[in-house]
């Protein structure tokens, strides 16, 4: 076993954790809103939300 | 403010024991828990600024801990990240109008215990192994056509041959190791579901629910597994809430 196996199954956890709790379990459906700097915005796809919402906050913070 | 709704739980006989758990825990950046109950029923939640729900993906990382550590002390639904409701009162009518179908998932999962496993595999390894067994088939159609002078007829042919050939091979390959987990994993009685090749490197991403007891079976099952197929990869992850065994939509 290498770093690098050790660092793709730290990922693949990650990404497991986040498929699970943004994608399954009981759905409620309607609006679903997540707000960015007071901004509302209807919920799409929390996925790819999620990343809007990471690199807003960086662009936020002038960290690019 | 608006309630964010956590997880779905069985009820408890002693509400003392649920009231102490839930007060050593905390949601979302420092939340206060609470509980909405109804019969024997209950929806893990907290209250959150009206139409904020403001989150990263540590924020994610949080919620799924939180759900994970409440499915330790008791049977749950994990409900999925993010969904909010106005008030207690109308999360509670939200249980007695599904009260039936939660109390079905609930007994489903009472007990047991979600894992994930996925299959990796080395694609170029793989496809050169099955290209050369559709090469060799490739031969006898060359000679079935010795007659056709058309060369570049004949190289489409092939091509989509050997392509075909290689497909049909992986497919084949992979059905065979899913039969092979499956009679591996008959003896837990678990409920499983599998997805054949969701990308070109993972071929195989399966997922069982079985009893905890089971679960140090299921790791000996699957190190089993990884010494009969040295080419791939098996990685088991687990023990989850039951996310993927949850069939619920609430409107």
């Amino acid at each position: 076993m290498n770093e690098n196996v050790i660092d793709r199954s730290r990922d693949i956890t990650i990404l497991e954790v986040l498929d699970r709790v943004l994608n399954k379990g009981v759905i409620l459906t309607g609006d679903i809103v997540i707000s960015v700097a007071d901004v509302d915005l209807i919920y799409l796809g929390v996925k790819l939300m999620l990343s809007s919402v990471e690199t807003m906050e960086k662009l936020k913070s002038g960290k690019h | 403010m608006e309630k964010l709704i956590y997880s779905i739980i069985k009820g408890t006989e002693n509400p003392a024991q649920l009231i102490s758990v839930l007060n050593g825990l905390r949601g979302i950046s420092g939340a206060k828990l609470e509980v909405v109950s109804c019969e024997r029923i209950a929806a893990v939640v907290c209250s959150v600024q009206k139409n904020a729900v403001v989150t990263d993906r540590s924020g994610t990382l949080e919620y799924a801990g939180l759900v994970d550590n409440l499915s330790k002390e008791f049977t749950l639904l994990p409900v999925r990240f993010g969904s909010v409701m106005e008030s207690n009162d109308e999360i509670r009518k939200m249980l007695q109008k599904n009260y039936k179908e939660i109390e079905k998932n609930l007994l489903k999962v009472e007990g047991r215990v979600e894992f994930g496993l996925k299959v990796f595999c080395d694609p170029e390894k793989l496809q050169a192994r099955f290209n050369a067994k559709g090469e060799a088939e490739i031969k006898t159609v060359d000679n079935t056509v010795k007659g056709q002078n058309n060369s570049v007829f004949k190289d489409y042919v092939n091509k989509k041959l050997i392509e075909y050939r290689i497909e049909e091979s992986l497919l084949s390959y992979v059905n065979s190791v899913i039969q092979e987990i499956t009679e591996c994993c008959a003896g837990l009685e678990a409920i499983s579901k599998y997805k054949k090749m969701p990308s070109p490197t993972n071929i195989i991403d399966a997922l069982f629910l079985i009893d905890k007891e089971m679960t140090d079976q299921l790791i000996r099952l699957v190190k089993d597994l990884q010494t009969r197929y040295p080419d791939l990869n098996f990685i088991l992850t687990g023990p989850w809430p039951p996310y993927n065994f949850v069939d619920i939509t609430i409107s």
